[in-house]
């Protein structure tokens, strides 16, 4: 009976812990922070790198991201978001990403896929 | 009549002019004119290397470009834009060269990085094969252009050309997946982004939206060719430079003679305002002035594929050969026609059309002399 009792409570506990640790973010190291949103420009899966095209108007640049395995990959497509692989982005995919680090390339937090460049994404949440 | 009722007269008459070039939108109130004025002279300033221009610029303000007739209107000024198109790169098709200096590549620099590298310009990355000049629009009237809904514009999109009209435009994205509508491939999503982007790349004047100077094509500044710490620009200065910019009114159009209103006639009849839009509808707007407003812009703000003899750079998803209409409102400044200026007469700027607008293209031809001198003549009123 206790056993079970507390199976129960790991099982009701477990997938909030899981769903809150990318908000926490605990292990932030105390570097500056930033965030950006625009498209893939480059992946490479096996360094683990991703170069995001973001700007503003003409005034354009790339961001250089190391993807750590740890870093959770998000899909916002849809009404409730998907954890996906870094394999699982594609050119031309509308991101937002949150890193850090003092130079490229930035040490990327989080990446959220919103959609794509080509279907648009209307609204920037 | 006293003098009183003449006086109210001349005072009502004078309210119901249209504003002239460079005057603001009637109905601002006392701060929204306010900021209007104080926005003019951060347009009109000319900074130097001690004010922060450069080290890589094309102009040393905003003024020195968009002056004729008056600030905000067209310049003689051309510069250059690059990008590589790679149509078996599917998803990102069009490298803008962000991490090479692009899309935009300076004609001019600083005594000290001239100092510093021996060059005059910023050099174009080794690859590019097709480089775009652009000529200097007016931006009069752009804050109602700012102000029609997404939805009014995509109301004319017709990408698979289901009417059959031979017509099909599409939006332009940018990078975060916004739609597009400022620029010649209506790239930029808003004039305040479009305004705060002009500063670091036309000016070399970095602010607080865009904090990182340009580089050397993709090298970064030597020490000491760019000493002012960024942002060179405050946020107050940014804020009414677009306030300045948002509201400028659009060039009223000429009053119009007989040969006029009958080109207009002609202009609907042979197609041009397939894409040549006369008239969008703004939506809800915090400005008054440009709320629920009509502009006479001439334009559909989409994407359409004018033909290859057009064609030059990608830029978003806007391939080589497709260009955004452009607005018609303020033509009559223009003494050079089209994106890099290669026409100029109208005649000639319609003779260069291709691709959806060959049909109007071939009608405008067909018209006798008289008709067409009509139809350019009803141009030369906007």
């Amino acid at each position: 009976m206790y056993r079970t009792a507390l199976l129960f409570v790991a099982l009701v506990v477990s997938p909030c812990a899981a769903t809150r640790l990318p908000a926490q973010q605990p292990n932030q190291p105390a570097v500056p922070h930033d965030s950006v949103r625009g498209a893939v420009k480059t992946i490479d899966v096996h360094a683990r790198t991703v170069e995001i095209t973001t700007g503003v108007g003409y005034a354009m640049r790339v961001v250089r991201l190391q993807v750590p395995a740890s870093a959770p990959i998000t899909d916002h497509q849809k009404a409730q978001a998907d954890t996906i692989g870094l394999s699982a982005l594609k050119l031309g995919d509308v991101v937002r990403a949150r890193f850090g680090g003092h130079a490229a390339p930035f040490v990327a937090y989080t990446i959220e896929r919103l959609g794509t460049m080509t279907a648009g994404v209307d609204s920037i949440p | 009549m006293t003098r009183a009722t003449v006086l109210l007269a001349l005072a009502l008459g004078a309210g119901c002019k249209p504003p002239k070039p460079g005057e603001p939108l009637r109905g601002l109130s006392k701060a929204e004119r306010a900021q209007f004025d104080s926005g003019r002279a951060v347009f009109d300033s000319t900074f130097t290397p001690a004010t922060g221009v450069g080290p890589l610029f094309n102009a040393s303000g905003c003024g020195e470009c968009h002056e004729d007739p008056v600030s905000g209107g067209v310049g003689d000024e051309v510069e250059r834009h690059a990008a590589v198109f790679n149509p078996q790169r599917i998803g990102f098709v069009c490298d803008q060269l962000a991490d090479k200096g692009g899309p935009v590549f300076q004609d001019s620099v600083t005594p000290a990085l001239h100092a510093a590298l021996g060059i005059d310009s910023e050099p174009l990355p080794p690859g590019v094969t097709v480089v775009a000049a652009r000529t200097t629009p007016d931006v009069l009237g752009f804050g109602l252009l700012d102000a029609v809904p997404d939805s009014v514009i995509l109301s004319y999109a017709d990408p698979d050309d289901s009417n059959h009209d031979g017509i099909s435009g599409r939006p332009n994205r940018f990078v975060d997946g916004r739609l597009g509508r400022f620029g010649r491939k209506a790239f930029v999503p808003t004039l305040r982004e479009f305004n705060d982007g002009a500063f670091p790349v036309e000016v070399g004047v970095t602010d607080s939206s865009a904090r990182e100077e340009n580089t050397v094509t993709g090298r970064p500044l030597p020490p000491g060719t760019d000493p002012l710490p960024e942002p060179e620009l405050k946020t107050r200065a940014l804020v009414l430079n677009d306030a300045f910019v948002r509201m400028l009114a659009p060039p009223a159009p000429l009053k119009q003679s007989s040969d006029a209103r009958h080109g207009r006639e002609l202009f609907a009849r042979v197609g041009c305002t397939g894409c040549h839009i006369p008239v969008l509808k703004t939506g809800d707007n915090p400005i008054a002035a440009l709320s629920h407003k009509e502009v006479a812009a001439y334009t559909d703000l989409l994407l359409h594929d004018m033909g290859n003899e057009l064609a030059d750079i990608c830029f978003g998803l806007a391939t080589p050969s497709e260009f955004r209409t452009e607005p018609l409102m303020g033509l009559r400044f223009a003494s050079h026609f089209l994106h890099d200026g290669r026409a100029t007469t109208p005649e000639q700027a319609i003779d260069f059309h291709g691709g959806e607008a060959s049909r109007a293209r071939d009608l405008f031809r067909a018209l006798s002399p008289a008709d067409r001198a009509a139809l350019v003549a009803f141009l030369k009123t906007l």
